[in-house]
């Protein structure tokens, strides 16, 4: 039978060309542009939103990190206020709050007439158990407290029905805003003391959202419908009343281009996390294509001070002065994204622009390298007694762009003499593996939201419990002092020179290499679809949207 | 077994050997649900300290020892075990440390949309299979060589590719099915198909060759030249022998039905066994993998048990006086020279 081998391989060689070739054209011929609306605002209507996970668990508490899981949360409940995409804070379920002078006492107003889609109302008793398991959780019954909550927290009371008092043991200025993050949503008290098995099936979390859960299935499907009776929307949104939409179907599908093809062929409106390379042609076909950023850190890396090469300011300076942003947005982004201008982006109020300090200029970079001792050798490879300068970079499993926008900067790096390697961990390894401060991680890669700049001061030195993200301890006096008049601002008109200031000497230390903005939630949606809005993390809303017939 | 001379057909090398195999089966279950919980434990981290240790949380120490210490995680790794092992033996597979679910409601959900799946793929592939197989003997000459090819084809195309094909014709392009109705009759279908094809090929590749050897033996050869039509010859003569080593392909092709069901569900974004698989790998959820394995290990063993104790019923050239694997190693003979051919 061996005679008939070859023929057998070159006719399913050939039939497997012939079935891409088909694939490639059905794909390419078979739809034209998308079907535009006709301006006419519907009522009703349905939209289906394509999600490549679903994230782990439903606890509210231990869910509320997840990049998927906010987009459920944020419309099945409520915040104290809300949190634009700008950084601006707006009342919601919280009419108005005071704070005394030095920032440890905050007194929150609540609206009334707000409930729980089981009726129970959200009244200052509910939202101190919030605040209490935010804040503390019940760690004994595998309940996480939520961990961007201010660990100043003291305590929380009901002072009547509507006025909640809220006591910090320092002066915490991102509590107000801390209150528009997706972690803290409100939750029904009852809910909130369920056992942690019961909490993790869904139908049990009840929020006052203005969608309810209808049905949904691990790892498959939720599906949301409106709440006739909801009218308590964030002001901010200009939007009475209950949402347009009648449901919204969050449905799973992990492989990327079955999730574009079935919002340009009409089987649904929304798709998530498209490959960015992928939106050029559907932008020309007339799809909305939506890139909101979120309020954070830029990417970038943090540079490991305590080792060698990093050891040495020419050599963090060189690094920044060696990598070309512009190329990594050509190359791995669209028109979206954003070069960095420091290292938080530039939406976070008191973000100021400092780009002229990390600016690519490889000339500069070899400079500082030479001056540094770095000597290129025949190879073009640098190495300073015998040591070659080499550096591991480990891609963030958390952005899906990460591997390839490291792989551009091994290149850049590798052109200014650097030896660089690229370490791709999956995300349980890469938390094992890859931690700030290790001495095996010279440079680690950054992708943050958070929502209020003083988070900033938390992550700088090891003061009070900080990340270090640095490495550095508290030896660099400065920074140090810096890093706590952030902390322990008072008003946000006081802390924006300082943040300057900070912004201005971490960069020109060069203990962070930033790269570029980051969008980590990209929407890819039908042109019918409309009046969808973005918080600050950049979560899709459709409380307020619509579809046009 | 040494069981030799017992009168025709008694009960007891049927008994003994059921026995001896329901008891190998509780044993390779057991040590499926041992050898899991060891190779996971293994390997470094798991999902609850990965989540807590994530800088982005900033858990205190006091915090992340008090959950670690709610999910058992903190006790050495041979108790967990044998606590696990305990509660296995009583039939609570535990809580599944990603979702926080309890085990055999999450196996519970999804078990039936795979059953489902495999159920049509393995429909699917009979009757491509035996489509083929027919048309190699009673086509016209040009056609049944074309036909030959197909099983290689088939196995050649990766399983996503034929996937990423039907959808993107019969659900994109015609809008036959919709993607959102994953579990609907029609994208059900449609993925049987995707299942479906690689494993037609391996039973085709088997019935032709067992049809091609049927077809030299003696007793065609004179059906023929007293001048019995060649489908009356296929129908009459030729399938019956040839189709008995198929029960066995079938039985190896269950863990391909298993595995393949993972890419088919994830393209046709069907929630079922695989994708429980997938997601429970990538965040080593031990409690939910060790129950996938265990549900893996009894599909094996019954569905070669069934085979074993069918085949003799079907067969009744073969009897179970002498050795109980007889018919095994008769029926795996034509495959192994098929599947060399093909590779």
């Amino acid at each position: 039978m061996s005679h008939t081998r070859p023929r057998r391989l070159w006719r399913s060689v050939a039939a497997l060309t012939a079935a891409l070739a088909l694939s490639a054209g059905c794909a390419s011929s078979g739809q034209g542009g998308a079907a535009q609306g006709n301006g006419q605002k519907q009522e009703g209507g349905d939209v289906t939103f394509l999600i490549d996970s679903l994230g782990d668990t439903w606890i509210p508490n231990n869910s509320a990190i997840s990049s998927f899981q906010g987009h459920i949360w944020g419309h099945v409940t409520d915040k104290l206020v809300y949190v634009d995409e700008n950084g601006e804070v707006s009342p919601w379920v919280a009419e108005s709050w005071e704070q005394n002078d030095d920032a440890t006492q905050f007194t929150l107003h609540l609206r009334d007439g707000v409930t729980f889609s089981d009726g129970s109302p959200v009244d200052a008793d509910a939202v101190v158990a919030n605040l209490d398991i935010w804040a503390k959780g019940r760690p004994d019954d595998g309940i996480n407290p939520i961990g961007l909550f201010p660990k100043t927290y003291q305590s929380a009371t009901a002072v009547d029905p509507l006025t909640v008092q809220v006591s910090f043991n320092a002066p915490t200025l991102g509590f107000i805003p801390t209150l528009g993050y997706h972690g803290s949503i409100l939750i029904s008290p009852e809910t909130l003391a369920l056992p942690a098995e019961e909490q993790a099936d869904l139908s049990n979390d009840i929020g006052s959202g203005p969608f309810t859960v209808a049905s949904w299935k691990e790892g498959d499907s939720v599906v949301l419908e409106k709440r006739d009776d909801y009218d308590w929307g964030p002001e901010a949104l200009d939007h009475d009343g209950p949402a347009t939409l009648d449901t919204l179907t969050y449905k799973l599908v992990a492989e990327p281009s079955v999730r574009t093809a079935a919002v340009q062929s009409g089987q649904a409106q929304v798709a998530y996390n498209p490959s960015p390379q992928e939106l050029g042609p559907f932008k020309e076909q007339g799809f909305t294509v939506a890139a909101p950023r979120y309020l954070g850190f830029v990417n970038g890396f943090a540079l490991n001070t305590q080792v060698a090469p990093f050891n040495d300011v020419k050599v963090r300076q060189a690094v920044q002065h060696g990598i070309d942003r512009d190329q990594i947005l050509s190359t791995v982004y669209t028109d979206d994204w954003l070069p960095a201008e420091s290292f938080i982006q530039s939406n976070v109020p008191g973000a100021t622009d400092h780009s002229a300090d990390f600016a690519f200029d490889p000339d500069k970079a070899a400079v500082l390298l030479d001056e540094a001792g770095w000597k290129a050798g025949a190879d073009g490879k640098r190495s300073k007694d015998g040591t070659p300068l080499s550096l591991t970079l480990y891609p963030n499993p958390y952005l899906a762009t990460s591997k390839s926008v490291d792989e551009l900067v091994a290149q850049q790096l590798g052109d200014l003499g650097f030896t660089v390697d690229i370490q791709a961990y999956d995300v349980v390894t890469y938390g094992e593996k890859v931690a700030i401060g290790n001495p095996s991680v010279p440079a680690y890669e950054v992708t943050r939201s958070f929502i209020d700049a003083g988070t900033v001061a938390g992550v700088l030195t090891d003061a009070n419990n900080g990340e270090d993200w640095f490495n550095l301890g508290q030896s660099d006096p400065e920074l140090t002092q810096l890093g706590s008049e952030v902390a322990s601002s008072v008003s946000t008109d006081e802390r924006a020179p300082v943040l300057d200031e900070l912004q201005g000497y971490v960069l020109q230390q060069g203990y962070f290499v930033p790269l570029t903005q980051i969008v980590q939630r990209l929407y890819l949606q039908s042109p019918k679809l409309k009046g969808v809005t973005y918080n600050g993390v950049a979560y899709a809303n459709f409380y307020t949207a619509y579809l046009e017939g | 077994m040494g069981v030799t001379r017992q009168p025709r057909r008694a009960p007891r090398p049927y008994l003994t050997y059921a026995v001896q195999r329901v008891v190998q089966a509780v044993v390779v279950v057991l040590l499926a649900y041992c050898f899991t919980f060891l190779v996971i434990s293994v390997l470094p981290g798991d999902p609850v300290t990965a989540t807590l240790r994530n800088p982005q949380n900033n858990f205190t120490e006091e915090e992340v020892q008090r959950i670690v210490a709610y999910y058992g995680l903190d006790r050495p790794v041979w108790v967990q075990l044998w606590e696990a092992l305990s509660r296995f033996v009583q039939g609570d597979l535990g809580v599944s440390l990603r979702s926080n679910l309890p085990v055999s409601t999450l196996i519970g959900d999804v078990l039936g949309s795979t059953v489902v799946l495999a159920v049509s793929a393995l429909v699917v592939a009979l009757a491509l299979a035996f489509g083929i197989a027919y048309g190699t003997r009673n086509a016209p000459a040009p056609v049944a060589k074309a036909l030959r090819a197909f099983p290689s084809l088939f196995l050649s195309v990766p399983n996503f590719v034929i996937g990423l094909l039907l959808i993107n014709v019969f659900a994109f392009n015609l809008g036959l099915f919709q993607v959102i109705d994953s579990e609907g009759p029609a994208a059900t279908f449609f993925a049987a198909i995707a299942l479906g094809i690689p494993v037609s090929a391996q039973v085709a590749e088997v019935l032709i060759a067992n049809l091609d050897h049927e077809a030299r033996q003696d007793y065609a050869g004179f059906a023929t030249s007293r001048g019995l039509s060649r489908s009356r010859l296929f129908w009459r003569h030729l399938l019956k022998p040839s189709s008995l080593p198929v029960v066995t392909v079938i039985a190896l092709t269950v863990g391909e039905l298993l595995g393949g069901a993972l890419i088919t569900e994830t393209i046709f974004g069907r929630t079922g066994i695989g994708s429980l698989v997938q997601r429970s790998v990538t965040t080593q959820d031990l409690p939910v993998l060790q129950a996938v394995v265990v549900l893996a290990a009894v599909v094996f063993v019954v569905v070669n048990l069934v085979v074993d104790l069918v085949y003799p019923l079907l067969d009744p050239r073969v009897d179970l006086r002498g050795a109980a694997r007889a018919p095994r190693t008769a029926a795996e003979q034509p495959l192994e020279t098929t599947q060399g051919a093909s590779a």
